[in-house]
């Protein structure tokens, strides 16, 4: 027998991945926030946001994760099914980095919804906080929109 | 992935704490290894008898100022203690992996389990009250009141390092006792750390002790007419020879052994789910738990029998092996090297015994580049009979038999056949097999779709048949009755 491929599949990796995806879009928000002044306030207030996911994905984790749950056996994630485009073109105007932003929640909301439901019935709290996150992010997706 | 740091640096040498002093002990000093690199990591001393008195002496002395202290004061040093526990949280969640081998998914979850019972005892105003009746006679009051009794021996396992004493601990020292904990010498690092930060919780000296060691430390714990009682957790003989001696001496006790653990699979039972479970239950902690699956009973017919098996042992073949601190692992090292040769035993006299190697955990892959000296796969047998040694005897490691019932009122009789009654478990969605098995299996846990039957911290860690040796149990009020003896006083003013 061997061990699989680097899918993510215990609770400790990926709590570790969704602070990755937190922390590079975070990143790529504040990078926005420098060039595209006329939206620097809404940028830097998702970038905030994130690392406010970050300490909630965690404290659910951190306070539910026990033997009795499956904390080892709880997910298949595959990282690069979740990879983020936080590189912004070179000269790329607003409307193209408003449109890459747009992609890149997509793809971190596909990650959360994934995981939750990957993990519905065996991580307890965990799953409730991904879908907090989702909630959460759409309403961002919406406030995207009308910038 | 990366591998988290790990939080024991350099090779130090452990020391006990006594009298709220660190102090070296004059024994034989002995390895702690990191089984999943074998390398040492610190030394941990064989205390001696004059070390173990000591400890009883300091704790007496401590005691009458701490019994005074009030409820509520002693329940804020176990708030400090909780708090400290938090802060530290990840780091004495390495330390168990480091030191155990168990990944870092289980080694958190063991800190959260651990701290849980720290919480319920900061409840100790409550949990200790007594209750009263008022005109028992005309004019005469009857209350009664739980007095601590003094000094407690806790003596823990190698396999929950940091959890185990904490089952005990924190009701004795709520309640008003002092305790000496005697870690496992195997990984004692947590509980010095443990023991560290109930020295910055401000605990006064003499009430919370370490000391280290082996058989010496237990036979002196035992024999010492200053402890009132002992809490225990290992093995079943031990278990046994524990509570005979706790009987001869006049000591309460609480001594919790082995298991050999059913799980009962119902052909009705959610198989994703239940698959992932048993993944935890067989094969969590390398099967190095009281609590673990160690009996696969399948009930149902050929066709379900066969879907299912291939499921599990697909699931179990894709297990992660490697060092715990790698966070994509799923199954860590044994213990240590005799430890994974005791399970290679049965492995072996399971081949003799007829049984079939579904999956045959000696040949494996290691994630990352790491000795295989303690690494073993996970097994499955099936073809298992109750008379073979592997379906009777607790392995205490990731190997699964695989037994058939035609039903559950079979599978129930092969259950209650078992000389151990820990922690058995049914998986399936029908309500009135569940209830059925809950009424009739003999089991002081049991689990209906839980693979692993691990109580909280506010009820008891109950144990049946050879898997339990006492009449209280740790954890919770019960716990808070073994700690104080009860006093009933009855009133008449004239």
């Amino acid at each position: 027998m061997g061990g699989s491929d680097m899918r993510l599949q215990t609770a400790s990796s990926v709590i570790s991945f969704s602070k990755e995806l937190e922390g590079e879009s975070a990143k790529f928000y504040e990078a926005l926030a420098e060039k595209f002044t006329q939206a620097k306030d809404s940028f830097l207030a998702f970038a905030k946001e994130n690392k406010k996911y970050v300490t909630q994905v965690e404290r659910a984790y951190y306070g539910v994760i026990t033997d009795a749950i499956e904390g080892c056996y709880a997910f298949d994630v595959e990282p690069a099914d979740y990879a983020l485009e936080t590189k912004l073109a070179e000269g790329a105007a607003y409307a193209d980095a408003l449109s890459q932003v747009v992609k890149m929640e997509e793809v971190i909301v596909r990650f959360y919804t994934d995981a939750a439901k990957q993990s519905e019935v065996l991580m307890a709290d965990v799953p409730r906080a991904f879908m907090f996150i989702v909630k959460k992010r759409n309403e961002r997706l919406a406030k995207l929109a009308s910038l | 992935m990366a591998v988290l740091e790990e939080p024991i640096k350099g090779v130090p040498l452990v020391k006990n704490y006594i009298n709220g002093e660190w102090v070296e002990s004059k024994g034989e000093i002995k390895d702690v290894v990191n089984p999943a690199k074998n390398e040492t990591i610190g030394k941990v001393p064989i205390s001696t008898r004059e070390e173990i008195d000591a400890a009883v002496k300091a704790a007496h002395e401590a005691f009458p100022d701490w019994r005074r202290t009030t409820p509520v004061a002693r329940a804020r040093y176990l708030f400090r203690l909780k708090e400290l526990l938090e802060e530290n949280f990840e780091e004495v969640s390495r330390v168990q992996t480091q030191e155990h081998g168990k990944t870092i998914d289980e080694s958190r979850g063991e800190t959260r389990r651990g701290t849980e019972n720290v919480e319920v005892a900061c409840g100790i105003p409550t949990l200790q009250m007594g209750y009263n009746l008022e005109d028992i006679a005309t004019g005469i009051d009857e209350y009664l009141i739980r007095n601590p009794l003094g000094v407690f021996g806790i003596i823990g396992p190698y396999n929950f390092p940091f959890m185990i004493p904490l089952w005990s601990a924190p009701y004795a020292v709520a309640t008003g006792n002092c305790v000496i904990v005697k870690p496992s010498s195997e990984d004692p690092f947590s509980q010095i750390k443990i023991a560290e930060l109930a020295e910055e919780a401000g605990f006064p000296p003499g009430v919370w002790n370490v000391v280290n060691g082996g058989r010496v430390v237990v036979t002196g714990m035992l024999e010492h007419p200053g402890i009132q009682g002992i809490a225990f957790v290992g093995s079943t003989p031990t278990a046994k020879y524990i509570y005979q001696k706790c009987g001869e001496t006049g000591k309460r006790v609480i001594a919790q052994g082995g298991a050999k653990n059913f799980i009962v699979i119902m052909p009705d039972c959610n198989v994703n789910a239940t698959i992932a479970g048993l993944m935890t239950s067989f094969f969590g902690n390398t099967g190095q738990r009281c609590l673990a699956g160690a009996n696969l009973l399948i009930v149902g017919d050929d066709n379900f029998y066969k879907s299912f098996l291939d499921k599990v042992a697909d699931a179990a073949a894709k297990i992660v092996i490697g060092y715990g601190l790698d966070e994509s692992v799923q199954m860590g090292p044994l213990r240590d090297e005799e430890k994974k040769k005791r399970v290679l035993s049965y492995i072996e006299g399971g081949l003799q015994a007829g049984a079939r190697l579904v999956l045959d955990g000696r040949k494996f892959e290691i994630r990352g580049d790491y000795p295989d000296t303690c690494f073993l796969g996970p097994s499955i047998f099936e073809n298992v009979t109750l008379d073979m040694k592997i379906g009777r005897e607790e392995i205490f490691g990731p190997v699964m038999s695989v037994l058939r019932a035609k039903d559950l009122g079979e599978a129930i009789d092969m259950v209650n056949d078992c000389d151990f009654g820990n922690g058995h478990a049914i998986f399936t969605s029908d309500g009135k097999s569940a209830r059925r098995f809950q009424y009739e299996v003999v089991s002081g846990n049991v689990g209906i779709n839980i693979g692993i039957v691990a109580p909280m911290a506010f009820f008891p860690f109950s144990g049946m048949k050879d898997s339990f040796f006492g009449i209280l149990h740790t954890q919770g009020k019960e716990a808070v009755r073994f700690f104080t003896e009860s006093k009933v006083v009855i009133q008449r003013w004239l």
